[in-house]
This record gives structure tokens, sequence and C-alpha cells, in this order.
């Protein structure tokens, strides 16, 4: 058997090439998601403005996977492996879109409590440490993928099962909030923050699943990777 | 490849293959409708498959090995690509299931080849009729040039010695089951070589099911094709399987993966992987196959 490791070299480099930029949508929501959490410290209604329209970025990255996709299944149909990646590359570009629209969600909540929000620093603090939380597993999402590194994808069940924990004390905590209308409203506004960032690791479990898919050719879904309804 | 000495095993040889055939085709002519069959698909619906099974076969060249122990059975019924870079044996091994590969010069098989339970290299067994119940269709379409459409088809069933049976109405049934009888029907009696190369192998295809076989082996049909003609052969393989027990050697990965059920990789006489043709197209077992069919060695 001859080894031609030239044969395709074309297609190799546009595979690649689709993954580095499905990958580097991981970095970009990395970003919004800096933003997000800087925007949410500080109640910077100005950043939060920002993170909104960077949102055109993500959406014009993904139709750009996407098209890429769409193009090297009719031009060049892979098949096994390279068939698998190209499957997984649909998915993580979507993750990555939802991702991306999660941090929008929170960054058109960040105005309506105005610019000297009534703060629970409790719930705050709750708030902000899974939004760490949520961020390190986008970066381990990536990590994993882009080592096919198995272990390293199932471990985010483990790092989402206590953004789950965080999620729902928030919501403890908001039923908690006190009488005052102004204070109720802030915190129904975190619980709703809340719920968008433990999407986001959702959307990184779901690409650690991709991962094993990728390796091993078959899907299995995390344990409690998403939260019990609340 | 020696002769069963159990009796109860002679008896089923020769004259078991014949017969079965023939009651068959009894079995066949009676479902048939008196009007023309539209399609291969609706002609004797229901009708038992025959499954080929190969034992330790392996296939020489003089010295040359060219098949290495091999066991595969083909299902009935069933498509089975068979897929592998140039040299790897697959055409070989395909022609040792009808005995074509010893008709070469210094040629012989070992192992053993058997179609549903008969063992096809008994000594007691008549080759043509072997070649009769394991039809094959090659890859440039071969029609007898001096022969008109008719008697291209008719052929099969006049060499073979195939007797009592209808040969206009037997000829329209191949060719309607061939796809072709729409396109020939008005000239019938134009020489075969003056269709098209995808009319020519889909007659060519006709001559083969015309003699009603058991199994149809194709070693690359399409690959001389246009791809409007590749296509029509692929859907004629569909239909075809309904009836035969199909082995189609092939190059085209895409076509192996558009019409066998199942799909056999070889390398270098050996079989390697064997499974669902999804399952081959999308994961793999061998690393070997992996690499060959993402283009990654060729």
């Amino acid at each position: 058997m001859a080894d031609h490791h030239n044969t395709r070299q074309h297609f190799r480099d546009e595979l690649r090439r689709l993954e580095e930029g499905t990958l580097g949508g991981l970095d970009i929501i990395r970003e919004q998601m800096d933003r997000t959490l800087e925007a949410l410290e500080h109640q910077d209604v100005e950043l939060a403005e920002m993170i909104m329209l960077d949102d055109d970025r993500v959406d014009g990255r993904y139709l750009e996977i996407n098209q890429g996709i769409l193009s090297l299944l009719a031009l060049q149909a892979p098949v096994a492996s390279d068939l698998r990646l190209v499957a997984a590359l649909l998915h993580v570009i979507k993750h990555v879109e939802r991702m991306g629209d999660q941090c929008v969600n929170i960054a058109k909540l960040i105005p309506l409590s105005g610019h000297e929000p009534p703060v629970r620093e409790d719930i705050k603090g709750l708030v902000l440490r899974m939004g760490r939380a949520a961020r390190s597993e986008v970066l381990q999402s990536r990590a994993a993928f882009a080592t096919r590194d198995v272990e390293l994808a199932a471990d985010l069940s483990r790092q989402d099962r206590e953004v789950n924990v965080l999620n729902r004390e928030v919501f403890r905590l908001a039923i908690h909030a006190g009488d005052d209308p102004d204070t109720r409203e802030w915190a129904m506004h975190q619980t709703m923050i809340a719920r968008a960032i433990e999407r986001i690791g959702d959307n990184a479990v779901d690409i650690g699943e991709q991962v094993v898919f990728v390796v091993s050719g078959l899907f299995r879904e995390f344990p409690t990777s998403t939260a019990p309804a609340i | 490849m020696s002769a069963d000495p159990d009796p109860k095993e002679d008896a089923r040889t020769v004259s078991d293959i014949s017969t079965r055939s023939e009651q068959r085709r009894a079995r066949d002519r009676d479902a048939r409708p008196t009007a023309p069959v539209p399609s291969a698909a609706q002609a004797a619906p229901g009708r038992a498959g025959h499954t080929i099974a190969l034992e330790k076969l392996s296939a020489y060249y003089g010295e040359t090995r060219a098949v290495r122990d091999v066991d595969l059975t083909y299902a009935a019924n069933q498509v089975t690509a068979m897929i592998g870079p140039s040299g790897c044996g697959k055409s070989t091994l395909v022609r040792c299931i009808n005995r074509m590969h010893e008709e070469i010069p210094g040629a012989r098989a070992e192992g053993k080849v058997t179609l549903d339970d008969v063992d096809i290299y008994d000594s007691s067994i008549d080759v043509t009729m072997v070649r009769r119940v394991i039809g094959m269709v090659f890859q440039k379409p071969n029609p007898f040039p001096t022969m008109s459409i008719f008697d291209n088809v008719a052929a099969g069933l006049r060499l073979s010695g195939v007797r009592g049976v209808d040969l206009r109405e037997r000829v329209e049934w191949a060719l309607r089951a061939a796809g072709l009888w729409d396109e020939v029907k008005d000239r019938l009696g134009a020489p075969g070589i003056s269709l098209s190369g995808g009319q020519q192998q889909r007659l060519c295809i006709a001559r083969t099911i015309a003699v009603e076989p058991e199994v149809v082996l194709m070693d690359e049909p399409a690959s001389a094709l246009d791809p409007i003609a590749t296509l029509k052969i692929e859907d004629l393989v569909h239909e075809l399987k309904e009836r035969f027990t199909i082995v189609i050697v092939t190059h085209n990965m895409q076509q192996a993966a558009r019409v066998a059920a199942t799909t056999a990789f070889m390398l270098n006489g050996e079989l390697i992987e064997h499974g669902p043709t999804d399952k081959i197209f999308s994961n793999p077992n061998d690393s070997r196959t992996e690499d060959y069919i993402t283009g990654k060695f060729g």
C-alpha cells in the first residue's frame, strides 16, 4: 500500500479551514462572554449595546461555515471520519450561533434595570460565578474539540452540573427577594440571565458530545447535561 | 474442492441446480402475468433468494496469489459492492464465483464457493450450468456485433440451451426488466451495436437475465458510461435485486454507497472489512478501510 498523503489535498485544506473557522467562532463567543460578564458586573449599558451589535459577527461566521460545509458536501462527498467531522462542525457552528444569541439575550436585559438598579449582592455574585463557569465550559469545549479529547469533553457534564446547581440557587434566592417591586423585578431579570448562562453551558456540553461522535462514531448524551425545568 | 463423500450431498449437484432452476422458472412463468411485465420488481413477487458463500477462497495466477483466504457470504436478494484499489483481487474474486477465473491459463482457485448449499466447484458440477445460474455483466458492453438487438438477448437463451420457452416473450420480458424495452421495441431487428453505450450495457444485462440466473455478478458495469447512463444502471440494479442476488465490483465509491446494502473492502487480496454500507462509509471498523475511502491512499 503506497502512502499518498497529498491525495485530496485541496479537500483536506478546506476541511481544516472550516474547522478552524468553527473553533474561531467559539473564540468570538469567549469575547462576547467576557463583555457580557463585564457589563453585568458594572451594569454597563453601553457595553451591552456593543454586545448586541457584535452579534452580527457571530451570525456572519455561522453563515460562512454553514455555506462552506454545504459546498464541501456537494463537491467532495466526504466519508467516514471526514463525514463525521463535517456533520459535527454543522452542529458546533449552530451551537456557536445559539451561544451568541444568549449573550444578546443577556445584553438586552441589562438596560431594563436602569443605571442604578436595586442590586442584591448575593444573587449578583452567583450570576457572575455562573457566567465564569459557563465561560470556562466554552473554552474547555473548544480545547476538547481541537484535540479530540474525549475525557476533557466528558468532563464538561461535571462542570455543567455546577452551573445547573447555581441556576437553581439564583432562582430560589429571587423568589425570596423581598417585597420591594423594583428589587423583585431586578431579581426576575437575574433569573432570566441565569437561564441564558445555563443554556450556554448546555451548548458547550453538546459540543463535547460532538467530540465523542467525531472520535468514535457514536452519539451519546452526557448525563445531566440539561437542567431540570424550573 | 473435492467431491463430498456423502451420497446425499452428491445427489444435490448438477441435477439439483438444474431441477430447482426448472421448477423456479415454471413457477415464475405461472406467476408472470400474460400482459407485458412493467418492471422486474413486479415480476414474480416473493420468490426465494439465493445465497452465495465463499469459504477460505484463494485464487492464483500461476504462483501469484491474488485472493487470500476470503470468507464471505452474499445475502440473498441483496446488492453487495466489492471495493478496493486496483489489483486488490476484487474482480478475480468475483470471477471465481462463476468459475470464469479458471479459464485463464495457469489460473486456479482453492477453497469453497457454494450457491445455497451446492458446491459449485464439485467435480460433478457442469461449468456451463454454473455460468447460467450465476450470470455476469462486464465493464465494457459487449453485445455480439453481428447480431440484432433481439438476437443478442435471445443468444443467451440459445447458447445455454434453454428449451420450451416462448423466445419472443422471454426477450421482451428481459428487455423490460433491463429498462430498455421502450427504447428498442420498434427496432428489435437493428444491430445491437447501433445502440448507445448505456443502452448496449442494458442490452447485455438483458442478455444476462434472459436466462433467469439466480445470481448476477457485475464487474464495473457503469465505469464506461456517462453519469445519466450510470444512474439508469444503478436504478436497474435496485429493481433487479428483487429477483437476483447481486454482486457489483466498482471503483466508484459513491456508486457502492448508492446501490449496495452491504459493502466489502479488499486490499492486497484479503478481505479487510464487510458490513452494512452506511456503516462502512460513516464509521468503518478498520483503519485501512478508513484510509482507502477517505482517499488517504489510492
